[in-house]
């Protein structure tokens, strides 16, 4: 993968398409889940998105480099 | 203290980021976090989308500029100056965050395009980095506050819910016949606009925080529109009882409050106000009852009234059990619609097939709108010509603080007084970041020293901006020490330059504060006749257009308008009683206006039809051009129709049911006309008031 990628010919990281994906993945799950109603068995819900988050962005950057 | 922790503690997580990516502007990133902060999670979240938002706008229309006008330094600002005026305008359009996103998308031109003037090939370097910076102060000041003690808007929204009903039925509670001579219940009608839209802005906000309360967002603004309605409700009564009372009706008043001490029986429990939507819940079920059982009662309580008394008051009466009537009902649908706030998962699927509540829209002064945008650009053409033609070398500085404040506090309630605070906090941020960059700067090392070093401004302007009197002196301090903090990537500060550029902030602030001035449009009497103005066509337009209208258009119409005068904080001086004055007299006859028309539509009689719409007309005449000789008019065409309608009685065309309601209607509207001062100018010593008592009667 390459490491910078050209969007409308300005060069732009590719962890910053990355990181918009996995934001976007983890808006999806989190809709998914509180229409589920699973938050309820979730303790500390922001940490529990933050982690979501991270778990994503990491996957998704470790594919990168 | 918790916040003023979590600021420091998210300003210094944006530094260390930023530091740690080798990005230029270390500043920016912390006075985004600075910015942004506020005590609710939800409320940072929604900021931080609109400042990202208006960001990006302003750094794309900064590059097409540049890219149009580089060459030219007059046309470019020219160009800016369109720009910004607009920006300034749509600021005064929306409320809140999203009135913010225009604000920044006016003055990132500044920021990001000004330099361009000199060096049009960093431009886009300089945008990139600065989206960078925002991003990564948004990040820290979301990620902070949404993890450390997070406090969620959905627990201040049903406190304040709770607080509004309670407060409601203890004024409910306390209408007495002895207090209904007082005024009492105009001041709390200012707090009620001010509170509605105080929700408005929670409710807003707490889509983007992902909790609970996001589920009942509509249900929140069906509680507004219903509590609007009820209010004014409320408040018709108690007009409607004072001028019973004051034109010595009192054997009628004293029949109706009859009446009403049974529904202040209802309302307490245990001789006081409901706390919670459990005994909400409890209420509607009472309010229910008391419901059906209404009628009985208002026909038991006429036929015991005395004999002596005539037909108007009679009709006094029947006025007065009708809008009882009415209160009942809308309390009642409020009392379920609160109570239901206490259930939520379960009524959650009603909720989506439930018929859309009417949204807070905007509805705005057009004129003021653009005077706010010729303000905003007119400061931008006062800084550029002195730029200009002084040459001045820290013009682009003066021109950047000179925008931010000429735009950001445009929609405030009180922009002098702010603009005051704003300057005072900007000197206080001056002497602060000398301090700073200076003394102690020079001999830190590390980011550790670097922290300590910048912590303890950050920590008072954080402390001040809690104090809500004295908010804006913190967001001064907080801006000018920010933009002058003295490191980028390293240290980097000159004592010259410096204060070159100190100066030029105040000088900046204070010419956006003379413009605020000059161009007043949020207090002076200008603006409030425009206000009255504006409400009165209302009026106008409930008579003339077409139906059907929805009542509570009327009211958040109204009250937005209203809401646009002063943040409600205040409601001392005669000049803002007379808006509220007028408000609520708009209210009372719109909504009757409204009433009356849709009742018409049930009689098949086209001459009483006629006569109708003529009256209707008359009404809205007197609202367009309000004197006495139109009120006499309107007053007598009433008059008119009455007598028709009663003539009509013996022809029996009508139900009597509709004739009977269309009767009390217009004696409402008839007495409501007569009571009102608020829309008509000044007495005219000439035309006496005893001339209006003879066509009244």
């Amino acid at each position: 993968m390459p490491r910078e990628i050209a969007l409308l010919d300005a060069l732009v990281p590719t962890l910053l398409i990355a990181f918009m994906i996995s934001v976007l993945l983890s808006w999806a799950l989190d809709w998914l889940f509180s229409h589920l109603g699973l938050y309820q068995h979730i303790w500390y819900r922001s940490l529990f998105r933050l982690a979501v988050f991270i778990c994503f962005f990491s996957v998704l950057g470790l594919m990168i480099y | 203290m918790i916040y003023i922790m979590k600021v420091l503690m998210a300003c210094l997580l944006a530094m260390w980021l930023s530091l740690r990516f080798e990005l230029d502007q270390p500043r920016t990133a912390m006075l985004t976090v600075a910015i942004v902060m506020q005590s609710r999670t939800g409320m940072v979240f929604a900021k931080s989308y609109y400042r990202l938002l208006g960001s990006i706008i302003g750094i794309l229309v900064s590059f097409l500029l540049v890219a149009l006008f580089a060459q030219e330094r007059v046309l470019f600002l020219v160009s800016m100056a369109i720009w910004i005026g607009f920006c300034t305008a749509g600021s005064m359009l929306f409320r809140n965050h999203q009135s913010y996103a225009f604000v920044l998308a006016g003055y990132t031109i500044c920021i990001v395009g000004l330099p361009a003037t000199i060096a049009p090939e960093l431009t886009f370097s300089i945008g990139v980095t600065r989206i960078s910076e925002i991003i990564i102060g948004l990040i820290s000041a979301s990620l902070i506050s949404d993890l450390i003690f997070p406090q969620r808007i959905g627990d201040l929204m049903t406190a304040k819910i709770r607080r509004r009903f309670s407060d409601f039925s203890d004024m409910l509670r306390a209408m007495s016949i002895e207090k209904v001579s007082e005024e009492s219940s105009k001041y709390a009608a200012f707090r009620i606009v001010s509170d509605v839209f105080e929700l408005e802005t929670f409710r807003a906000s707490s889509g983007l925080e992902n909790d609970a309360s996001r589920n009942y967002r509509l249900r929140l603004s069906m509680l507004n529109a219903e509590f609007m309605q009820v209010s004014t409700s409320f408040h018709s009564l108690e007009q409607l009882l004072r001028r019973q009372n004051s034109t010595g009706h009192t054997q009628v008043v004293e029949a109706l409050f009859s009446l009403y001490q049974l529904l202040k029986a209802v309302i307490s429990i245990e001789d006081r106000s409901i706390i919670n939507e459990v005994e909400a819940r409890q209420l509607a079920m009472a309010l229910k009852d008391f419901r059906t059982t209404l009628h009985q009662q208002i026909d038991l309580v006429r036929k015991a009234l005395p004999d002596g008394l005539d037909a108007s008051e009679r009709l006094d009466f029947d006025s007065g059990a009708e809008l009882l009537r009415r209160f009942v009902d809308e309390l009642y649908v409020y009392t379920t619609t609160y109570a239901s706030l206490g259930s939520d998962a379960v009524t959650a699927a009603k909720d989506a097939i439930a018929e859309h509540p009417p949204r807070l829209g905007m509805h705005f002064d057009p004129l003021a709108v653009t005077l706010a945008g010729v303000r905003g650009a007119l400061s931008l053409a006062a800084m550029a010509c002195l730029w200009i033609f002084a040459d001045w070398r820290s013009g682009i500085e003066a021109i950047t603080i000179g925008i931010i404040t000429s735009t950001l506090y445009a929609s405030s309630p009180n922009p002098k007084k702010t603009v005051k605070q704003f300057i005072f906090g900007a000197i206080l941020g001056s002497v602060f970041v000398y301090i700073c960059n200076f003394q102690i700067l020079p001999q830190a090392h590390g980011f550790l020293m670097l922290s300590l070093a910048v912590a303890p401004a950050i920590v008072i302007a954080a402390w001040i901006t809690t104090r809500p009197a004295v908010a804006t002196i913190g967001s001064g301090i907080f801006i000018i020490f920010l933009m002058h903090i003295g490191f980028n990537s390293a240290y980097s500060a000159n004592p010259i330059t410096f204060m070159n550029d100190a100066v030029a902030d105040l000088f900046a602030i204070a010419t956006s504060g003379i413009l605020y001035a000059l161009i007043d449009l949020t207090s002076s009497g200008w603006s409030r006749r425009r206000i009255v103005k504006k409400l009165r066509e209302l009026v106008v337009s409930a008579c003339l257009e077409p139906l059907p209208q929805r009542p509570s258009r009327l009211e958040t119409r109204a009250r937005d308008l209203v809401q646009r005068l002063d943040g409600g904080h205040r409601a001392a001086n005669v000049q803002d009683k007379q808006v509220i004055d007028c408000l609520l007299s708009t209210l009372e006859i719109g909504r009757a206006v409204i009433a009356l028309r849709d009742q018409m539509n049930e009689v098949s009689d086209i001459s009483i039809q006629q006569q109708i719409t003529d009256c209707l007309k008359g009404i809205a005449e007197l609202y367009t051009s309000p004197s006495r000789r139109n009120q006499i008019y309107a007053i007598n065409s009433i008059n008119h129709v009455a007598s028709a309608l009663e003539n009509s009685m013996l022809v029996i065309k009508l139900p009597q049911f509709t004739q009977h309601q269309l009767l009390t209607m217009l004696h409402f509207i008839r007495c409501a006309l007569l009571d009102n001062d608020a829309v008509l100018p000044p007495h005219n010593p000439n035309v006496t008031s005893r001339e209006g008592a003879v066509y009244a009667a």
